[in-house]
């Protein structure tokens, strides 16, 4: 047991210095793979970002369900249970007549103000009436809401519905939501292509590692080396591209989300997403992530060069 | 100690190599192998460092029957036989001592016991004081007895020396063989092949003659005329 710590711990030694005797090489296959896991850890925080950003946006847009006067608690209550058991439905909150009075005296719009006075006065009302706001996660579902309030059941509690002024927001979630997926495939086709990129360079690299230690290895085999402990060092050498490929990627994409973010967290659509990426655990995540990926291209690359060029099969 | 049963070796291009060689080598001995360029040598070592397979026959080397052996236990066998080529086949960029080390590196020895047994087995080849020289600044001779150094260092029963002299002047040549006595005299079994007629003349060994990949003379205290 002592033996092959002793073994592996040489191994990582070799590795190491492989990587530093093909300084250039090492230098492009890391700069290239840093590239890759950029693009995709980019992407990843593109589209939480739009994800998060339409989702704020949707709940914004609300419909309004009037109710009628002097409606009994117990009948509001059913409708309210009904409308949150759709699953297109992210809140429906109850606004009293002096809740709507409230926001009425404190809104800021002068054309809103002024349109409701004057609906009141044509109606002769003296009071805004009770209605429920209805959030929703999915825009496309409003019809449909709609048409649950405005079913027979609830006659004696409805007196009108309104999805208000939604068709310009709906225009843009639907825009943002196009967008997203054009984010979305065009970076990962875009990490893709960079990472066939990386795994060509570090193939190369470990090619030329190959090709330059040939005598070595020849003697390693002669002398009783194991297939593994000539391996280990090409393989550790490729891992070492991915780690710090992957805390470069990593710096860069942080170093934009934490110059950015505070900027833009005050924003409602982008607070929740900035929350998100500075917790611990995402942070944490994302490293580990970035360094997994860039390791895997790393193993796969030269596992690909080994095969090719480290005769170790006929012995 | 080594077996060679009515053994074949036939490649494609070349054609036969080696036609039903059998060779029995005692614990050890001091066997000296000779014969022209291209009579089957350097197959027949090759054959026992299990670099090439043998077309036909059985080898057993140490109680280890190659027939049986598989590719993953090749490198433990290895470990069992020492070798010593021609061109030396030591690492450039290592010095003297890095180079011996490398040996017991690959099979986990820790460095203290590195440490312990290299300096040992550089005095027994002659080679003290020069564990910092790097290869480029010895004399061939003193190369091949680092190159005798790594391969006895994990005190193999067996050592082949490949023309372990064929790039030496006369005296640095005697230097090499004198260490490879001392080595058999310590109880190594020693495989050498050479085409030194001077060498095999003086030894006085066992020697075996191929020819045209056939033993062709198999003698006791026996000579060579190249």
């Amino acid at each position: 047991m002592n033996r092959m710590i002793i073994s592996f711990w040489r191994i990582v030694k070799a590795g190491g210095k492989n990587f530093l005797r093909n300084n250039w090489l090492s230098v492009a296959a890391t700069a290239v793979m840093m590239v890759a896991l950029t693009i995709m850890l980019s992407a990843v925080v593109l589209n939480v970002t739009t994800r998060n950003a339409i989702k704020e946006l949707s709940k914004q847009i609300k419909v309004t369900v009037y109710l009628k006067d002097d409606v009994k608690a117990e009948r509001r209550d059913i409708i309210i249970s009904r409308l949150k058991s759709e699953p297109s439905v992210a809140d429906v909150s109850f606004i009293s007549r002096q809740e709507a009075t409230r926001r009425f005296k404190t809104t800021q719009n002068a054309d809103d103000k002024a349109f409701i006075e004057q609906a009141l006065a044509l109606t002769g009302a003296e009071t805004l009436p009770e209605s429920l706001e209805i959030s929703l996660t999915d825009l496309s579902q409003s019809g449909a809401i709609v048409k649950i309030a405005k079913e027979d059941g609830y006659k004696d509690v409805v007196d009108d519905v309104s999805v208000g002024k939604n068709d310009v927001a709906k225009e843009t979630i639907s825009r943002a939501t196009s967008a997203q997926k054009y984010i979305v495939r065009g970076s990962i086709f875009a990490a893709v292509l960079f990472a066939a990129v990386s795994v060509l360079i570090i193939f190369n690299t470990i090619r030329m590692a190959i090709f330059t230690r040939s005598e070595e290895i020849r003697i390693m085999k002669l002398i009783g080396a194991t297939p593994g402990y000539i391996r280990g060092p090409f393989l550790i050498e490729s891992c070492i591209y991915g780690i710090i490929a992957g805390v470069l990627s990593n710096t860069a994409v942080y170093g934009a989300i934490l110059s950015l973010g505070p900027k833009i967290q005050n924003q409602s659509e982008f607070s929740a997403t900035y929350s998100f990426f500075t917790s611990n655990l995402v942070m944490a995540g994302m490293l580990f992530g970035a360094i997994v990926a860039g390791m895997l291209v790393g193993i796969v690359s030269s596992l690909l060069a080994m095969n090719k060029y480290l005769k170790l099969k006929h012995w | 100690m080594i077996l060679l049963d009515r053994v074949t070796k036939t490649y494609n291009r070349k054609g036969i190599a080696l036609e039903r060689i059998s060779l029995h080598v005692e614990p050890k001995e001091f066997v000296i192998i000779v014969g022209a360029s291209g009579a089957g040598k350097s197959t027949l070592l090759k054959l026992l460092t299990r670099e090439e397979k043998p077309t036909s026959g059985k080898i057993i080397v140490g109680g280890i029957d190659y027939g049986r052996l598989k590719d993953k236990d090749i490198p433990y066998l290895r470990r069992k036989i020492g070798v010593v080529f021609q061109d030396f086949k030591l690492l450039p960029g290592k010095t003297v001592f890095e180079n011996v080390a490398f040996a017991l590196e690959i099979i986990g020895l820790s460095n203290k016991e590195i440490r312990h047994t290299v300096p040992k087995v550089l005095d027994l080849v002659g080679l003290k004081g020069k564990e910092e020289a790097y290869p480029g600044e010895l004399s061939g001779g003193e190369r091949q007895r680092v190159a005798i150094a790594r391969a006895v260092v994990r005190q193999p029963k067996i050592l082949i020396a490949d023309e372990p002299t064929g790039n030496l002047d006369p005296k640095h040549a005697w230097d090499v063989i004198r260490v490879l006595e001392k080595i058999n005299h310590y109880g190594t079994t020693v495989l050498l092949t050479t085409h030194n007629q001077d060498i095999v003349n003086k030894l006085k060994r066992r020697v075996v003659t191929i020819s045209d990949g056939h033993v062709v003379s198999d003698q006791a205290g026996g000579t060579y005329k190249g």
